[in-house]
């Protein structure tokens, strides 16, 4: 493991430098940095060209410096100028240059595809890797930092490009810091302020109903309800913060996706959240329910609130509260709108705006039993209670595991249409396999990534031979997808899709 | 010790039950393929009751398939215990008119349920893949273990609501011998419980520790810990592999220790989440029984009624400080988001795949790993199909060892190439798809002309 230190000391002849004249050339001029040649760097390249050119291993002029033995002494010794490897490597880079040259002023597309199965694929790897060995130990760099790739790129650059010219390096996608907390409050803007103050007004609301329950059940389930609403609210306002950040929306490495998902995560969190709080009403109404069945002294504060209403006023301005607040979140902060876009539930998905979201449905129907609810009767008070408490604590589980259901499929990196065309991706392959151009759909994956994109990665073989002809089946293939499942491109509802086509050409 | 990880090894091959029946006849010799076969049957250390079981039902019948995989049979059999100790509660409980017995029987109801969601994550997450889930189903063991944390969590909020609420509202402990009994009673099925999938969660039985504490240091430890037996194991199984799919092991060990390259990467720590948050859950019942135990007792001899809410508040604070890592974690993966070191070979891979010929730029790179269940099928798949021949997925001594624990993982992904206007493309798309291949990536490459704007990925428009 240690080994590469060692060899790094000895500087490498310099005259070898200026060997690969036009080829190294191209690679030294922009600002590198020196540090970014370590041994690992060095080493990549002929790692990954090696495993390149392994599909040809028989090949005659490469055998003996097959990967296996080309590789070893520079990975362990890294770009330490050895007296024979480089040698063998010197001699065997060259001729892939001039074949490149060749290549290049044919400049056809032709021969250069009679040229490069054999020779170019391979011999390629053996001139990057010791031009780099070339060039790169120069630097100080005993000590070995972690590696900096932006670099390299540079350093094959010169032998492969068709062109002569350099180019700038490819850049990577850069890698973008999730905020701390504190920068996420820092960058919230005056609107974003507001919202959040009115999630702690819904807060206040919930605590207000929770506190006027006493005892009563079906109060008891709408504060639970409301409370849900709160988290789903300050989700709402936390994902909107998020969208001020670059690392939200763009992908890096790290997320390939942004953090974008991690509205479907929180989306999940809040789906479990309300199956575990219809579970919890569930178990508290079961015990209530066994303690008065059972006839045991029960616990005081309990006993006399069954029998004593609460006063109708009380109910009235918390479920009034509950309306508002359940209003105000919905309208202002689009509260479960998107889980609202994901889960549509048949038969309240023809109702008007806000009550279309099962969420708010389940609420604000739940707010608006309750003002009736004091009109009636003690006796079938005691009972409606009981029954809207149970009647809530089912829906909220019921709820609870279908938007987990949904979203735990979209995190399960599936995609399921959320109306009516329930088959759309069965009826997209089955299009596809129809066209003529494709000769076999090797592989076609279709999944969403949040809420408002999606994936489509295929891979097909299609027959032609022609470029433009593999473009316009890609082109195809893209706005198929777009326009079966996409729904409106560009529509609110509409899911954005990202279509990515690896085609491969059938000769015969 | 070895002969045992590799008994394991071999069983833990014959994961997917169904799928690999028929694939073992293609290229291990037939000494090897009985020893698989014989270890695929019957497991590394099934109780004769599983063998019985086993043999009295159907192949291909879901109680078959809950039994064959060590993860659910635990969560079976920890379920019906659970459930025969819920429904003994419950009749003893309604027969003496005992509340606190029909009360903690519901409890019981519910992690039954509990219980019943996660077996079903494990039974699911090993169906292969179709359209509608096209990456397989390997994700529902992360996504059950997130929601037992969620859930746990908010457990833990809730203890500490009714505790406050308690406390203000003055309320006592009743029936104290009663609580006693039944704590006492839900204590011993959760110990039995802890002690079944403690093993399970922590690498299966390679280190040994009974501290279930520290989840963390048993699973550094395992790692390192299989890193000889694997190397060894993959040698004796898979034995030609060619030059590329050996060649970065000992590159990346050699030169740099701390980035592996996508094939090698070590450490990911118990990956199975739903087993983590089963064990998490009944650590918890488990810990709410001591802390009821305890704090009966103290008011048993103290008098005072503040002890149960004190309890319950610590317990709270302990369950979600063990929940915490379990929902970060899961949820990172749910994320898609690559670990540092898978992280780190992708971008070195981004760089080199510039450097291809031909290339002239890329855009919407984008990678996530492979479930570890998924990547073990495949492989698997993989290995018989090419007779071991090159085999980019094996071979880098972290080979299928440890129950999917240090299983390579492929990354998967993504990527949009635009190649140059001489190149002839589909030459590119070979090279790059082989190149990518080589790095134990298994990526779409979707390949333009240079200056092609037509695509969203909005290659042309950056470039030049």
């Amino acid at each position: 493991m240690p080994l590469p230190i060692p060899p790094r000391t000895p500087t490498p002849p310099p005259d070898d430098e200026d060997q690969p004249v036009g080829l190294g050339v191209a690679g030294a001029p922009h600002s590198y940095n020196p540090d970014a040649l370590s041994p690992t760097s060095a080493t990549f390249p002929s790692r990954g060209f090696g495993s390149l050119a392994d599909p040809t291993p028989p090949l005659s002029a490469r055998s003996p410096l097959s990967s296996a033995g080309l590789e070893s002494p520079y990975g362990s010794l890294s770009d330490a100028v050895d007296s024979a490897t480089p040698a063998s490597g010197s001699e065997n880079g060259r001729n892939p240059f001039n074949f490149q040259t060749q290549q290049y002023t044919l400049g056809g597309k032709s021969p250069a595809k009679s040229v490069c199965p054999s020779i170019i694929k391979s011999s390629p790897t053996v001139a990057s890797s010791y031009i780099n060995h070339q060039h790169f130990p120069v630097p100080r760099c005993s000590h070995r930092p972690p590696p900096r790739p932006q670099i390299q790129t540079q350093q094959h650059l010169s032998p492969n490009l068709p062109r002569a010219t350099p180019r700038p390096p490819l850049q990577l996608p850069a890698s973008l810091p999730i905020p701390t907390f504190k920068e996420f409050r820092h960058s919230m803007t005056a609107d974003q302020k507001y919202r959040a103050l009115w999630c702690f007004g819904h807060l206040l609301v919930a605590g207000y109903v929770q506190a006027s329950a006493h005892g009563s059940m079906a109060m008891t389930a709408l504060s639970h309800l409301l409370f849900y609403d709160t988290i789903g609210a300050f989700v709402c306002v936390a994902v909107d913060v998020g969208g001020n950040f670059e690392v939200w929306k763009r992908s890096t490495i790290k997320h390939p996706f942004g953090l974008q998902r991690a509205e479907v995560l929180a989306g999940m969190a809040m789906a479990v959240t309300l199956l575990f709080m219809g579970l919890d009403l569930l178990s508290h109404g079961l015990q209530h329910s066994l303690e008065n069945v059972g006839g045991h002294e029960s616990h005081h504060p309990d006993s006399d609130t069954h029998h004593e209403r609460i006063s109708p006023g009380e109910v009235d301005i918390a479920a009034l509260a509950a309306i508002v607040s359940t209003l105000v979140s919905a309208l202002l902060l689009k509260n479960h709108a998107r889980m609202g876009k994901v889960l549509r539930l048949a038969p309240i998905a023809a109702l008007p705006s806000v009550l279309s979201n099962p969420s708010h449905f389940l609420t604000l129907s739940c707010s608006a039993l309750l003002l009736l609810l004091p009109l009636l009767s003690v006796q079938s008070y005691v009972w409606l209670d009981r029954l809207l408490a149970f009647s809530i604590a089912a829906c909220m589980v019921g709820l609870g595991w279908r938007l987990g259901w949904t979203l735990g499929k979209m995190l399960m990196m599936s995609y399921s249409s959320p109306s009516s065309s329930a088959s759309g991706v069965e009826a997209v392959l089955a299009e596809l396999r129809a066209d003529p151009a494709v000769a076999e759909l090797e592989e076609a994956k279709f999944w969403q990534v949040n809420y408002g994109l999606c994936q489509a990665n295929l891979r097909v073989r299609c027959r032609g031979a022609g470029d433009e002809e593999a473009g316009r089946l890609r082109e195809r293939i893209a706005s198929l997808v777009r326009n079966r499942l996409g729904g409106a491109y560009g529509g609110g509802l509409g899911v954005r899709w990202e279509v990515s086509t690896q085609l491969s050409l059938e000769r015969e | 010790m070895k002969a045992r990880s590799r008994a394991r090894g071999e069983s833990d091959l014959g994961r997917p039950a169904v799928k690999t029946n028929h694939n073992h006849g293609n290229g291990l010799p037939p000494v090897a393929e009985a020893y698989h076969h014989h270890d695929h049957a019957h497991g590394e250390k099934q109780s004769r009751l599983t063998k019985y079981l086993l043999d009295r039902c159907h192949t291909g019948s879901i109680l078959h398939s809950i039994l064959l995989e060590k993860d659910s049979r635990r969560i079976a059999y920890f379920a019906v215990l659970n459930l025969a100790f819920m429904l003994v509660q419950f009749f003893y409980g309604f027969a003496s008119g005992s509340l606190g017995l029909l009360t903690d029987s519901i409890h019981m109801l519910f992690d039954c349920a509990g219980l019943a969601v996660g077996l079903a994550a494990a039974v699911m997450s090993k169906w292969p893949s179709n359209t509608r889930y096209p990456y397989g189903y390997g994700k529902i063991d992360t996504l059950s273990g997130f929601a037992n944390g969620i859930f746990l969590m908010l457990v833990s909020v809730e203890i500490v609501f009714d505790a406050f609420e308690r406390l203000s509202h003055g309320h006592e402990l009743k029936r104290l011998n009663e609580l006693l009994i039944v704590s006492i009673l839900g204590f011993l099925v959760n110990i039995v419980g802890l002690t079944a999938f403690g093993h399970a969660h922590h690498g299966h039985g390679h280190s040994h520790g009974h501290d279930h504490g520290h989840s963390h240091g048993h699973a550094h430890d395992s790692p390192s810990h299989n890193h000889g037996h694997s190397h060894d194991r993959s040698h004796k199984h898979t034995h030609s592999h060619s030059p590329s799919a050996h060649s970065p092991a000992p590159f990346t060990s050699a030169a740099t220790p701390t980035a592996p390259s996508p094939p090698a990467h070590a450490h990911h720590h118990h990956d199975n989440e739903n087993m983590q948050g089963i064990f998490l859950h009944i650590l918890a019942d488990a810990l709410g029984s001591v802390a009821v135990i305890i704090s009966t007792l103290l008011t048993k001899f103290y008098g005072w009624s503040g002890w149960d809410p004190l309890a319950s508040c610590i317990i709270a604070i302990l369950i979600f400080f063990s929940a915490w890592p379990l929902v970060k974690s899961s949820g990172a993966k749910l994320m898609l988001s690559l670990p540092a070191d898978v992280e780190f070979s992708v971008k070195e891979t981004l760089q080199e795949i510039s450097g291809l010929r031909g290339v002239v730029g890329y855009s919407v790179p984008r990678f996530w790993l492979q479930d570890p269940g998924v990547a073990h099928a495949d492989a698997h798949e993989h290995e018989h199909k090419h007779g071991h021949g090159h085999d980019h997925g094996h071979g880098h001594g972290h080979g299928c060892e440890n129950e999917g624990h240090e299983r390579q993982q492929k990354v998967l992904g993504v990527i949009h190439i635009s190649a140059a206007r001489t190149a002839d493309l589909e030459d590119v798309r070979e090279r790059a798809a082989q190149f990518l291949k080589g790095r134990g990536m298994d990526v779409v490459v979707h390949l333009e002309r240079e200056g092609d704007r037509r695509c969203w990925c909005g290659i042309g428009v950056k470039g030049s």
